[in-house]
């Protein structure tokens, strides 16, 4: 492992009213790397990613970026710092071409008589580049309703969006696969080492464990609020992640 | 449409054009069956001038509208708004000597401030946009009945005469002008600004649109704002056609609008927007009127004609876009189904039971005695 993680969150604990969510949990993720999230329902996988996207804010604990301390008051402050998630609705307009949807609330525009004017046709062009160039995803038509792609396709524009903003370095995805048929969920698996290339740290938080195998580099257990084991893809079996995620094995 | 290049399904390849084809061929059928029962009355000048005329009133209403249905909204107070706003400028024209150049700009803030007051009132106390503005209309109604006591105010300055019903000599009478100019601006709202972009994102989804940081709420009453001043455009329009106004005035309009907008092809689900389809179904209502009056048949007959052909284009609507149409064999289908059958003898009973009850009252009935 790097010396220095790229985010690091230390015994990060969040309770809502007398339900305690986490308690003392650690992450580190690095560049380059996929660090898979694991847990039974409940387990704390959403507050924990809640907490590190800027949604919610830890009740005690620390966040660092690059061993720098760093707090979040909303998702918005987050994504300043390089911090973006994929949801598992894709939170995509479906009526609204991918361009669209691509550079929804954050626009581009330009001057027409000195008032601003959305940019379609650059907002088009910049679509088709980033998907190509980040994502080598090609779309058969820009213009149709984002409603009309494929399950794979509509992940790829979620992911194009969170991507386009350059200083990126930490992508969350929260259950990319769960709706998807195996082909398609095989085109985001590949989708993910292919940001995992790009140097980005890329934190998957997945039932399957399949997907997990097969693509992650660590994986993070977490039972009941609490981290109960990190351990290294390739060192592990599904089995003992299995015994983690249920608790028949204490951690190692 | 036939010249698309992809060999998909015909459905498939003609829903984009769903919304704009809808009216057109009605507005086509209408066209044609006048073009063969009054040729002659129909397609005069005068006539066509007329049939533009009454379009051009309900243009910048349905525009407004586009953009509230398109954010899953509804505005049925638009008539009140209308009627109240061109009150108060009528009395300010009248009571109390204000230049027409000063009122028509007043009128339009009060549409926009009632539109506003519609916004808050669904944004902020969180009360559903059906009654909501279904509420407001009666206030606003209510006001509108208050300052004016009944009286019909009448003879306004040339200038709102003008803009209700003037006359470019050998071209189009100045309302079309002010109506389709709103309908450009709308079309290009739509397409070219944040509002526009949002307001689908809205209606399409709303909880995607508050993730990427669109302010909901506040785009929301924008298009009720707009809403509301294009409504006091509109009862200016009214006003300058007629030269006269009374609180009683645009009883109709919400329906009127609605019926346009949702013939043209806009989703009263959301996210579905036609600027284009809006125009064509304005046109297309007033040139169905139009026909109803030319052919001499009975005014009220408009009323019925009106939500046939709203019951019907939704409907077309819902079953064009349904994506899993199983081929189950036609509609009817659904009749031999357990519940079907269910449902078919539920009908009969009813219809079976007015009958008997016709029949009863038909044999007991004595004299007939004239109310007045």
């Amino acid at each position: 492992m790097a010396d220095n993680p790229l985010v690091e969150m230390r015994a990060i604990t969040k309770r809502f009213g007398g339900v305690t969510a986490l308690q003392d949990v650690d992450l580190t993720a690095n560049a380059g790397e996929v660090l898979a999230i694991v847990g039974d329902n409940g387990a704390g996988k959403s507050t924990l990613i809640k907490v590190l996207t800027g949604v919610y804010q830890p009740t005690s604990g620390d966040i660092l970026i690059d061993g720098a301390k760093v707090d979040f008051s909303s998702h918005a402050e987050a994504i300043t710092y390089g911090i973006d998630a994929v949801y598992q609705t894709l939170a995509l307009a479906d009526h609204l071409d991918p361009a669209a949807n691509m550079f929804l609330g954050n626009e581009l525009t330009k001057k027409v008589l000195g008032i601003d004017v959305l940019d379609n046709k650059r907002m088009r062009a910049e679509t088709e580049r980033v998907l190509m160039e980040r994502l080598g995803v090609k779309l058969k038509s820009l213009d149709a309703p984002t409603e009309s792609l494929s399950g794979g396709q509509r992940q790829a524009v979620a992911i194009a969006r969170a991507v386009y903003s350059e200083g990126l370095r930490v992508l969350v995805m929260d259950e990319p696969t769960a709706a998807l048929g195996p082909q398609e969920t095989a085109r985001t698996l590949k989708l993910i080492q292919t940001l995992k290339a790009q140097g980005l740290a890329v934190i998957l938080i997945s039932h399957s464990l399949d997907d997990v195998f097969e693509v992650s580099d660590r994986i993070h257990v977490q039972r009941r609020g609490q981290c109960v084991g990190v351990v290294n893809t390739r060192d592990s079996s599904t089995q003992e992640v299995l015994g983690l995620i249920v608790g028949a094995e204490e951690a190692a | 449409m036939t010249t698309a290049t992809a060999n998909r399904p015909l459905t498939e390849r003609l829903e984009p054009y769903i919304a704009i084809i809808g009216p057109m061929v009605m507005i086509l059928a209408i066209l044609i069956f006048m073009g063969v029962a009054e040729p002659a009355r129909y397609f005069r000048t005068t006539n066509l001038n007329l049939i533009l005329l009454d379009a051009a009133l309900y243009m910048p209403m349905a525009m407004a509208m586009t953009f509230v249905i398109t954010q899953r909204g509804i505005d049925l107070s638009i008539g009140s708004i209308a009627a109240l706003s061109s009150i108060m400028m009528a009395f300010l024209i009248k009571q109390y000597g204000f230049s027409v150049y000063i009122a028509v700009p007043i009128a339009l803030m009060l549409g926009a401030l009632m539109g506003l007051i519609n916004g808050l009132i669904i944004t902020r106390f969180n009360v559903p946009d059906l009654i909501g503005t279904l509420a407001m209309d009666l206030v606003y109604r209510g006001f509108a009945l208050v300052i004016a006591k009944g009286l019909v105010l009448a003879r306004f300055p040339d200038f709102l005469t003008d803009i209700g019903r003037g006359q470019i000599p050998g071209f189009v009478p100045i309302p079309v002008l002010i109506g389709i100019a709103t309908m450009i601006a709308g079309y290009l709202l739509l397409t070219r600004s944040y509002f526009g972009r949002y307001t689908i994102a809205i209606g399409s989804n709303p909880e995607a649109a508050e993730l990427t940081g669109i302010s909901v709420k506040r785009h929301k009453v924008y298009a009720y704002v707009l809403c509301g001043a294009c409504a006091a455009l509109g009862g200016i329009l009214l006003t300058g056609k007629l030269n006269a106004i009374q609180a009683t005035s645009a009883p109709y309009f919400n329906l009127h609008v609605i019926a346009a907008v949702v013939v043209g092809g806009t989703s009263l689900f959301g996210g579905r927007a036609s600027m284009l389809g809006s125009f064509a179904g304005v046109l297309l209502l007033s040139m169905m009127i139009n026909a109803l009056v030319t052919l001499r048949i009975e005014f009220f007959w408009q009323s019925v004609a009106s939500g046939v052909v709203i019951v019907s284009s939704v409907a077309l609507y819902t079953w064009m876009q349904k994506k899993d149409r199983d081929g189950t064999g036609g509609w009817l289908a659904g009749l031999r189904t357990p519940d079907g059958q269910k449902m078919l003898r539920f009908s009969a009973l009813l219809i079976g039971l007015l009958i008997a009850l016709l029949a009863v009252g038909g044999l007991l009935a004595g004299d007939p005695n004239p109310s007045g």
